[in-house]
């Protein structure tokens, strides 16, 4: 059985402020050099699935830009290989080409699906970052003759409560799904099952519910097909027990990027490769006076002052006499020398100037847009 | 069949010796496949050159080990040398319906790919070496030999006097015509010393290595047969000074250096150049963790690297581990080591995958400092395991594990 591997580059539900202003939440930075949709992306590549399609659907620019070709994940391939699939405007629909729902974007995709040689598909959302083994998820799907599998977790990662937005997933004795719904405020129950975003699926099937749904007009995967059809379909749930990071807030974004801090946590996000595009960056310098505590620090940084509980992206610099605490760096920054950052993101391109001073909260932390100067 | 496309100049890179002065470090791979400067190996210095000065075809001539070399340069993607015409090729000795022989010098390891260089039919050919760090345009280079007219432009660089009886020296005119080339000599008349990289009207140095060929008593060597029968023909050969940093990094001792230059400002190798990048494969490692208690000063660290202990001077390829308490000063430690706790590291070149278990002293110093400069490098070869306590001297080579304690 070959697998088709869809992608949502987006997410419909998050709030990352200025983080997502000018990039789709696929291509949000972390953990240094990666960008999240790599932990994807690589995931898929690792259980030998090389036929991707990635779904994009505004402000893809850095998605683009990032995944290119496909190279750095080994996925320009002959069968298969890596498609990024941007909305198709269509001037009759007299609309701004943003799908309605995720079955709209499914539906706009469908004949990129269908030339696929892969007959099952496994849809996953970007915006979450985990490691599963899909194969088993495929052979589990297959042998218990289920419809979908919906893939659910009762992990909270240390997070108080259930994330906002996410779809908590209903389960009776049998494994079956019989009710879903959005999680819309602070859920702290134990023992819930919410979903991860990834579903499996037999790719015939997928096209004739997601084009029973558009005739209905019904657009959203979660509501309109997985809820509304639980009675008639056989959904099946299949738990994910590992790592998991959620990023759907800005606070959220900063823990998750913390996370990696946590050797256990490093161990297991990087027991198997995890691919990214290259920048022939040099290794990172280390100056005369250096000090640098629990971080990651990422190639062509140049450190001359102080590092703390952060995580720096490529091509930093720290100048001297600075003092950089629990932040989130990324690539391209330059901060001068005597500045002291505190619970701060750094967005991309940005100068911080001499002798500056800014702190966050790690509830609320400071977020300094791409290319400014401070 | 094979359709090349015309080039104006195509690159050799002879990348078969053995570079036997470096020991243990070259004992499974080729010299080129060495590696230098925290993410790199020798190699990506000319490949790199080659990709920067608009070069896009290159022969790779291998012989010694090739194995690494091959895995490493691959499709020649990170070079950008994936072309539809050109790219890079691997060139090994070969076999011919009349048998076929091991490259028996450098002119006869392009004398047996003749056929390679004219399916792309090119008027010059650069000839280089695996064996030398330095960037350089080479398209500069051209101007300066077009403009001469020259059969043939040595690049040359100026060495200290006392050192120039090292090299292969040339003695050129005011308009630096050579006229006269001097392999290894006792008393130096010039310090332009060959830089290895040679350019040459493709007619012309085919003509030169059909003949040599023919030379029953001939070693085949550029420097040696080649450069001085074309001397004694009187043909044009000039000498074009590079100025900047190159350094044959051929022994231990002037590999350790060379390493060591990259972190000292006052040399001018500065790598991080993006209008002149050097280019690697990736070695897709995760971000370098630096932990709680490392304390870290002028050193260079790739990714994957997790480092705890204490790092000054030195240089730290990717996958490097440094436990708590660990020391390790002015070393190079080649990818995948691993230092555990309270290891102690002075003046070594540790290669790929070594392990220096807990408490180890490598390359201790007993005597009294004298003085940086005399202190000899120790050496520790790939995948050899120092065991616990264990003490290796400074300035001795391990090629084999040392399990049991070794007392004082």
């Amino acid at each position: 059985m070959s697998i088709l591997g869809i992608v949502f580059s987006y997410s419909e539900r998050e709030n990352l402020r200025e983080l997502t202003r000018l990039r789709t939440i696929a291509s949000l930075p972390m953990a240094g050099k990666y960008r999240i949709i790599d932990f994807l992306i690589s995931n898929f590549v690792n259980d030998g699935i090389y036929d991707i399609a990635v779904i994009a659907r505004d402000n893809y620019h850095s998605l683009m830009d990032h995944l290119g070709a496909g190279m750095e994940w080994d996925l320009i391939r002959k069968r298969g290989g890596l498609r990024v699939l941007t909305p198709y405007a269509k001037s009759e629909s007299g609309r701004d080409g943003l799908y309605r729902g995720s079955v709209e974007a499914l539906s706009n995709n469908m004949h990129s699906f269908r030339r696929s040689m892969g007959d099952l598909v496994i849809m996953a959302e970007a915006s979450i970052l985990y490691s599963i083994d899909f194969n088993h998820l495929a052979k589990t799907h297959l042998n218990s003759n289920a419809d979908i599998t919906a893939v659910y977790t009762k992990q909270l990662n240390g997070h108080p409560t259930v994330p906002m937005g996410v779809a908590v997933m209903h389960f009776n004795e049998n494994n079956r799904l019989y009710d879903l719904n959005i999680n819309k405020d602070d859920m702290s129950a134990q023992d819930v099952c919410w979903s991860i975003g990834v579903f499996v699926i037999k790719k015939s099937l997928l096209m004739s519910l997601v084009a029973d749904a558009m005739a209905f007009g019904k657009y959203d995967f979660l509501e309109d097909i997985i809820k509304r059809l639980s009675n008639r379909l056989d959904i099946q749930g299949y738990e994910y027990k590992g790592h998991l990071l959620e990023v759907s807030s800005v606070a959220g974004y900063m823990k998750a990027n913390m996370n990696f801090l946590n050797a256990n946590f490093r161990n297991r996000a990087f027991h198997r490769p995890i691919y990214t595009k290259s920048k022939d960056s040099v290794p990172a310098r280390y100056c005369k006076g250096c000090c640098v505590k629990n971080s990651i620090i990422s190639d062509g940084c140049r450190i001359e002052g102080t590092v703390i509980n952060s995580v720096i992206s490529r091509n930093v610099f720290i100048g001297k006499d600075s003092i950089v605490k629990n932040s989130v760096i990324m690539q391209n920054t330059e901060i001068m020398q005597g500045v002291s950052l505190d619970n701060v993101i750094l967005d991309k391109d940005v100068i911080v100037r001499e002798n500056r001073q800014l702190s966050g909260h790690e509830t609320y932390p400071v977020v300094v847009e791409k290319a400014s100067i401070i | 069949m094979i359709c090349g496309q015309k080039k104006e100049m195509i690159a050799m890179l002879l990348a078969g010796g053995q570079g036997s002065r470096l020991g243990i470090l070259t004992q499974d791979v080729a010299k080129p496949a060495v590696p230098f400067g925290g993410k790199y190996r020798i190699i990506d210095f000319p490949l790199s050159n080659c990709t920067n000065s608009g070069i896009d075809t290159i022969g790779v001539l291998t012989q010694y080990r090739p194995l690494e070399l091959n895995a490493h340069i691959g499709s020649g993607q990170p070079w950008d040398l994936d072309r539809l015409y050109g790219g890079v090729f691997i060139l090994p000795p070969y076999m011919g319906g009349k048998g076929g022989e091991w490259y028996s010098g450098t002119a006869n390891a392009i004398y047996q790919n003749m056929n390679f260089i004219d399916l792309y039919n090119p008027q010059y050919v650069l000839i280089l070496s695996g064996d030398h760090v330095y960037k350089m345009n080479y398209d500069l280079m051209l101007d300066f030999h077009k403009h001469k007219n020259a059969d043939c432009t040595i690049a040359v660089i100026k060495v200290p006097w006392e050192e120039a009886s090292r090299f292969g020296v040339m003695n050129a005119d005011e308009d630096s015509r050579i006229f006269e080339f001097e392999e290894k000599p006792q008393e130096p008349k010039s310090n332009l010393a060959s830089m290895g990289v040679y350019i040459f009207r493709w007619k012309k140095l085919k003509e030169y290595l059909i003949k040599d060929e023919e030379d029953e008593n001939s070693d085949n060597d550029f420097g040696k047969n080649l450069i001085p029968q074309m001397l004694k023909a009187c043909e044009k050969l000039y000498a074009y000074e590079f100025k900047g940093y190159w350094k044959d990094v051929g022994t231990i001792a002037s590999l350790w250096e060379a390493n060591m230059d990259i972190l000292d400002p006052n040399v001018p190798i500065e790598l991080d150049d993006p209008p002149w990048r050097i280019y690697s494969r990736s070695s897709n490692m995760p971000p370098q963790y630096i932990g709680e208690n490392a304390v870290l000063s002028n050193s260079s660290i790739a990714d994957g690297c997790n480092v705890e202990g204490k790092v000054e001077n030195s240089i730290l390829f990717p996958g490097v581990t440094v436990g708590k308490d660990a020391v390790v000063s002015n070393s190079i430690l080649m990818p995948g080591v691993s230092v555990s706790e309270d290891a102690l590291i002075e003046y070594a070149i540790v290669a790929e995958n070594a392990r220096i278990c807990k408490s180890a002293r490598v390359g201790e110093w007993k005597k009294p400092e004298i003085g940086k400069q005399h202190r000899e490098i120790t050496v520790i070869g790939g995948s050899v395991t120092i065991g616990e306590r264990a003490v290796v001297p400074a300035g001795t080579t391990i090629d084999e594990s040392i399990i049991e304690e070794v007392g004082e």
